[in-house]
């Protein structure tokens, strides 16, 4: 099982900064990484993503350059290009196939695209390798589990972790670490999801201490640490230094 | 438990709409839709909507014939649909009154609301007060500056405002804003949005308690002027008061237009003109023409008036305008600004500076050779008194 699936706002500190950065995640045996593509409008994030996100399109992180940073670069983790659609809907399909084949980037998780509402997109998508990664919500009933996996199924266990894996968001709201994320209501969830699937499953959205992060393990799934990490991060310390402690 | 919405969720050739929006709020927008279907085919809720319109809110808000000010820009007839009259002073009851009987008839004790001008901020206030529901509204803090009247308003009705630092500090960060709040209490908050956008139903859901006002004007053109006009005009930020006034209309044969906002200037971010100015992309739930920059970041925007800033326009009107069914214009902040002290002097009415963007646009119509006109008063402008001071020297 995957340990662990870090996140981390391209372009904050740098776009100069990531190819580093990434290095640095690959030698720490990191094996996926979400990678956030900065929007101006990211509806599904809280402040400290949201101030990342600023901080990075302050310092020129646009999309097209984000992807042309990772162009080449081969000492990374596979990366889940995480973003918002419409970015993507402006770049277009073909010059975004185009942009992504020189990267590491392994699959798209796409927070406002509801599987059905672009679907010649995603269907080009997945067809050239680029895969959109399910979400499953506390909100998502198990009926609606069961529809969104088969629409965005499992490309097989030969199939690298960040195109089989499903997000499994731990609570409502939006990403953030909050205070105390009760994980009793994941746990139940993640065992439903265990009976109609047999993908990996990821579990984020609130999780920001050892603690949080053995709980997912220990039923069996990816703890993702997101705006804990980018916290850190913004306040000086290293990737290194910060993720040691929680792997 | 609804699995797949029924409404159609798409307008016109361009398919604009559609719901882009995060996981965690597609099973709440499902059950909205369901809830929505069931409280339309349900007499008592229809009844008690009904009541509550004319009780409350006043309806129907009168039709006045301008005279003066049609004789003043060499028009022949010119009617005012008086939504400046309806409770709490713009058509935003309608819809907000409409959508609190909703979210009580689906157990909902929580409403969550953002506001730009404010005047959607009050109407929520309002009904949340009536029917006993608490209210958070969220609102820009550059808004809540310059439309201080209604930051009171809401306030007094037992509403809690939340002030939005980011970005403007307008609409756009106060939507932002109230998505990420529901998106944490959707098991038992509604979200009341205030205009035709937004990922489905609430496109939808928002023109249906808004048409009121055509189906109402439509009437009383035929009542009191014995004859439809040849223009039926409307200011348009979002869309709710363009659709509710002009959607009734679609069927007849005459010009449909709605106003934009043109701000001081022609680049981006100097104006909130979204058909000439923005190209087909998806904010907040709903694929529509959008101000954007090249790398599909929300541009800025600019206007004298709170309520037509937002940088873009609703799916549905967007559509219809692609379509041309709808004729899509923009007025300046100076062009509004005339526009409004005209219907003061002429006819003794304050209108909202939105609204006055409607009016702006009459000279031009007259110069074109129109000669009957109804033209959706969309608020009254007491919230504006501040800026009409300031910008007309009074």
């Amino acid at each position: 099982m995957n340990p662990l699936l870090p996140f981390l706002m391209a372009g904050d500190p740098s776009l100069e900064a990531l190819p580093a950065q990434l290095s640095e995640a690959r030698s720490l045996g990191i094996e996926a990484l979400e990678l956030g593509l900065p929007h101006s409008d990211p509806i599904a994030d809280g402040p400290v993503l949201q101030a990342a996100a600023h901080r990075a399109i302050g310092r020129g992180a646009t999309p097209v350059r984000v992807l042309e940073a990772l162009a080449g670069i081969t000492d990374s983790p596979d990366l889940i290009l995480f973003t918002y659609l419409n970015p993507l809907l402006q770049i277009g399909a073909d010059r975004l196939k185009a942009l992504l084949a020189p990267t590491a980037v392994k699959a798209l998780l796409v927070v406002d695209l509801p599987f059905g509402e672009e679907p010649a997109f995603e269907a080009d998508l997945r067809a050239a390798g680029y895969p959109m990664v399910p979400l499953l919500a506390p909100t998502t009933t198990l009926d609606r589990a069961r529809q969104l996996l088969s629409e965005r199924p499992d490309p097989g266990p030969t199939a690298p972790f960040a195109q089989r894996f499903a997000y499994v968001v731990a609570r409502l709201g939006v990403t953030g670490t909050g205070q105390g994320t009760d994980l009793a209501p994941v746990q139940e969830r993640v065992a439903h999801l265990r009976d109609i699937s047999s993908r990996p499953l990821a579990v984020g959205f609130g999780l920001s201490d050892a603690a949080s992060l053995a709980a997912v393990r220990a039923l069996g799934a990816t703890p993702v640490i997101g705006s804990a990490l980018v916290r850190e991060l913004a306040a000086g310390k290293g990737l290194t230094t910060t993720l040691a402690p929680l792997k | 438990m609804t699995d797949s919405f029924s409404l159609p969720t798409r307008f016109g050739t361009s398919g604009f709409g559609g719901c882009y929006a995060p996981e965690t709020l597609m099973q709440p927008l499902l059950d909205l839709e369901a809830a929505f279907r069931s409280a339309l085919a349900d007499a008592a809720f229809q009844a008690e909507l009904k009541a509550e319109l004319r009780h409350f809110v006043g309806r129907p808000t009168p039709l006045t014939a301008a005279p003066r000010l049609a004789e003043a820009l060499g028009l022949k007839d010119l009617y005012l649909k008086r939504e400046d009259l309806a409770h709490t002073g713009a058509h935003k009851i309608n819809n907000a009154l409409a959508q609190a009987l909703l979210a009580r008839r689906m157990g909902k004790t929580e409403i969550i609301a953002e506001t730009g001008a404010g005047q959607h901020g009050v109407a929520t206030a309002a009904a949340c007060a009536r029917l006993g529901l608490s209210c958070t509204v969220y609102m820009g803090v550059t808004d809540m500056a310059r439309q201080a009247p209604n930051v009171a308003r809401m306030r007094l009705f037992g509403t809690r405002v939340e002030p939005v630092e980011a970005g403007q500090g307008t609409l756009k960060e106060a939507v932002n804003e109230a998505l990420r709040a529901w998106a944490g209490r959707c098991d038992q908050a509604h979200y009341i949005l205030g205009s035709a956008l937004g990922p489905h139903p609430f496109p939808t859901l928002v023109r249906t308690f808004q048409t009121v006002i055509g189906e109402e004007a439509r009437a009383q053109m035929l009542e009191q002027a014995g004859a439809l006009p040849e223009v039926v005009l409307a200011c348009a930020g979002g869309g709710s008061n363009g659709l509710g006034l002009l959607v009734p209309f679609l069927g007849d044969p005459l010009r449909r237009l709605a106003v934009e906002a043109g701000g001081h200037g022609r680049g981006l971010g100097e104006h909130a003109a979204r058909l000439d100015g923005g190209r087909t992309g998806v904010l907040h739930g709903t694929k529509t023409l959008l101000l954007q920059d090249v790398h599909g970041h929300t541009a800025e925007t600019a206007s004298i008036s709170a309520g037509l800033d937002y940088p873009a326009l609703g799916p549905e009107l967007a559509a219809l305008a692609l379509d041309g069914r709808v004729e899509v214009r923009r007025a300046s902040d100076d062009e509004a600004l005339a526009g409004a002290r005209l219907l003061c002097e002429r006819e003794g009415i304050l209108p909202a500076l939105e609204s006055s963007h409607a009016l702006a646009v009459l000279p031009a119509l007259a110069a074109e050779g129109v000669t009957t006109v109804l033209l959706g008063l969309s608020g009254r402008g007491d919230k504006d008194l501040s800026t009409y001071q300031s910008r007309l020297e009074i």
